[in-house]
């Protein structure tokens, strides 16, 4: 008992940086969550139209112009080439169209006249391009077999009329999943920088060759004392665990309580065990406390940027994520990727995710080895 | 008398130095042992081989009148050790500290209060038992070392140089806390390079160097050991080499040294040497201002035995 009240007590001096990283944590995944937008309902987009009618408004020119004006927003800018190219370079506008004086003759006339545009070339573009060619091909389809132009229009209406009720298929919540998924991704930071940090410097503190030779001579078994202080920093890493799990579900809401959520929750447990035993061989490696924070400091920032968690993944070059194989970050991050892309959960879709788990346990393993070969190693050259 | 230690035929050796040679000795009930000994003599490499901190080569180490093994647990519980270096946490105060030490061995939280404060009375840390480690002199810091190693009250305490570097007045604290413990009926096992320590506190001492003991007993026995009978001390204004070289035949002379104003003069043996030395002063017609003679000390039988060269 008195070795886990002097742990505590340890932890007490060192809590900074675990309080620190917390609010980082909070202060960053709390601004990510206000700037993000809904994408959960399906809304049709309208986009940015500018007519120049040479014609004359009637007919079936007249019946072109209110189609385009019905599915889109007509803009109205000055009246000057310079103007309008000024209005697509400023995207107030994502498309022109210029029907030419005599169109509705020509059209009739089975001509096929050219109706000019100018576009922005983006998807407001393709889509506004998609209704002016769906119009010209349901007027060109009956202009050639019906002459009189008011039976026309009205043929060409009631095709057009006919609309797709779009419903989303996905039962996901895209936004929130995103927005958890970003928390728990920034939350390999928090981890490293914060609590690995912290556990580096208690155990650093015990490890000292002086305190360890005077526990060494006590009535106490120094693999006991060992024992009692590792359980001590699992429970700590536990309890700030739980602390992130709680916070993710303040700041991401019930989307944690999903399947998608649970993973999360799941994976960012493995990956904090994984952490606890970076510290453990952290610590067995160096003891001074000044190290250990540069160590740290290259440790959590390094694999953070390396393996995406400030970075989404698909923006990192392929030499570095190659790299970031070797970390343990990277695993945890990319399962964290996986839950955001996922569109069905089953067990063909969670494969991935199991063995991301997997290898981030192996790399526990292989650090515990590791700590314990060090241990070992040092204990014979004292 | 029961004895509380028994060494014998100890040798421990790095590689090809033979850290300590084949060492047998034994501390008795009670008394406070002094370990002495030029640096790298072997002093703490003796120690660390009772704790079982080193392992060694070949021989016997008996505490308590049972073989002393890494894991006898119940025998570490009787012991008690001071290390040269300061070994407490930066991050606790001065009571966590005595009060974490204490609690390896001592389970129960009451016993362990009184423990803890009877050592901090020992000690004279009253004053700052919120302190942090930090916050202390050299002189308190020793004192929480001190306090850390004996609060679980150890029937063997081992004090390996606690007083190094202190300031006169810790160290008068010191060395009245190591009586009161002695006192209180603990054996202690003490290592210093201050003579006068040993000579105030130490009812034994053992001599060694390189591995080997050089001599062992009680003070009195190992000054009669030196060849020194007497020194005399004369302060004098000036001397020639000529009058120095016709002291040193002078009968029963040593040795003869002179360090302005101070003219040391050692002899082997004889009666009544002051009164001899002030007639042949007189006859020479050297004037000196002051004269003493005295014993020969710890020092000079340390410095005899283990030779004036300057040690690592």
């Amino acid at each position: 008992m008195i070795i886990f009240k002097t742990f505590l007590k340890v932890l007490n001096k060192c809590k900074f940086p675990l309080i620190l990283y917390t609010t980082i944590l909070v202060f960053v995944c709390g601004f990510n969550m206000q700037t993000s937008e809904n994408s959960l309902s399906f809304v049709e987009s309208r986009p940015d139209i500018l007519i120049i009618n040479q014609d004359e408004e009637k007919g079936i020119t007249k019946n072109l112009v209110e189609y385009i004006k019905e599915n889109s927003k007509i803009k109205k800018i000055k009246d000057n080439e310079q103007a309008r190219d000024d209005a697509l370079f400023y995207r107030d506008v994502n498309y022109i169209i210029y029907i030419p004086k005599g169109y509705r003759e020509d059209f009739l006339n089975g001509m096929n006249p050219e109706i000019k545009i100018k576009s922005t070339n983006d998807y407001q573009a393709s889509y506004a391009d998609m209704i002016l060619k769906r119009y010209l091909k349901v007027a060109n389809t009956y202009q050639s077999m019906e002459k009189n132009e008011n039976r026309l229009i009205e043929k060409v209406n009631k095709t057009l009329s006919k609309k797709t009720k779009v419903e989303l298929t996905t039962k996901k919540d895209t936004d929130s999943i995103e927005k958890m998924s970003f928390y728990y991704k920034f939350l390999n930071y928090s981890i490293l920088a914060g609590s690995i940090y912290v556990i580096c410097l208690i155990l650093s503190s015990f490890h000292e060759e002086k305190i360890k030779k005077r526990i060494t001579i006590s009535s106490i078994s120094y693999k006991k004392h060992n024992q009692v202080l590792l359980l001590s920093n699992l429970l700590l890493s536990l309890v700030v665990w739980m602390i992130y799990v709680v916070l993710s579900i303040v700041l991401c809401g019930k989307i944690v309580f999903t399947s998608y959520g649970l993973i999360c929750i799941m994976n960012s447990l493995i990956f904090t065990l994984c952490s606890l035993t970076i510290a453990f061989l952290i610590s067995t490696l160096v003891n001074n406390k000044n190290a250990i924070n540069g160590i740290i400091n290259v440790v959590a920032l390094g694999s953070s940027f390396l393996c995406g968690a400030f970075v989404p993944l698909e923006f990192l070059p392929k030499s570095v994520l190659k790299f970031a194989h070797i970390l343990p970050s990277y695993w945890y991050i990319n399962t964290n990727e996986m839950i955001k892309d996922m569109e069905v959960m089953n067990i063909n879709t969670i494969q991935g995710i199991l063995l991301n788990m997997g290898i981030l346990i192996i790399f526990s393993i292989i650090f515990i080895i590791l700590a314990n070969m060090v241990t070992k190693k040092k204990l014979k050259s004292n | 008398m029961k004895k509380i230690i028994e060494v014998k035929n100890l040798t421990k050796q790095y590689k090809e130095l033979k850290a300590i040679d084949n060492l047998s000795f034994d501390v008795v009930e009670g008394e406070i042992f002094g370990l002495l000994g030029p640096n790298g003599s072997g002093k703490s490499t003796t120690i660390n081989c009772i704790l079982q901190l080193l392992s060694f080569e070949s021989g016997s180490i008996k505490v308590f009148g049972k073989e002393m093994m890494p894991d006898s647990y119940d025998i570490k519980q009787k012991i008690g050790v001071v290390f040269q270096e300061v070994a407490v946490f930066d991050e606790l105060t001065v009571y966590e500290n005595i009060d974490y030490f204490c609690g390896l061995y001592i389970k129960d939280k009451k016993l362990r209060k009184e423990y803890v404060q009877y050592a901090i009375d020992l000690v004279g840390l009253n004053d700052f038992v919120k302190f942090q480690p930090k916050k202390l002199s050299g002189g308190l810091l020793r004192r929480l070392n001190i306090a850390c190693g004996i609060a679980h009250k150890p029937k063997l305490i081992i004090l390996d140089e606690p007083t190094v570097a202190v300031d006169p007045q810790s160290r008068n604290n010191i060395l009245e806390g190591i009586k009161k413990l002695r006192d209180d009926g603990a054996t202690i096992i003490y290592t210093t390079h201050y003579m006068e320590e040993v000579e105030i506190l130490c009812d034994r001492i053992m001599i060694l160097d390189k591995g080997k003991i050089l001599a062992s007993g009680k003070i009195d026995e190992l000054k009669q050991l030196a060849n020194i009978e007497e020194k005399i001390t004369v302060e004098v204004n000036d001397i020639t080499k000529e009058q120095l070289s016709k002291m040193s035949k002078l009968k029963n002379v040593e040795d003869v040294s002179f360090n302005q104003p101070n003219l040391v003069v050692t002899y082997k043996k004889g009666n009544n040497n002051i009164v001899k030395f002030m007639d042949y002063l007189n006859k020479e017609k050297i004037t000196y201002t002051k004269i003493f003679s005295e014993r020969p000390t710890l020092n000079d039988v340390f410095l005899e035995l283990t030779g004036k060269d300057l040690r690592d």
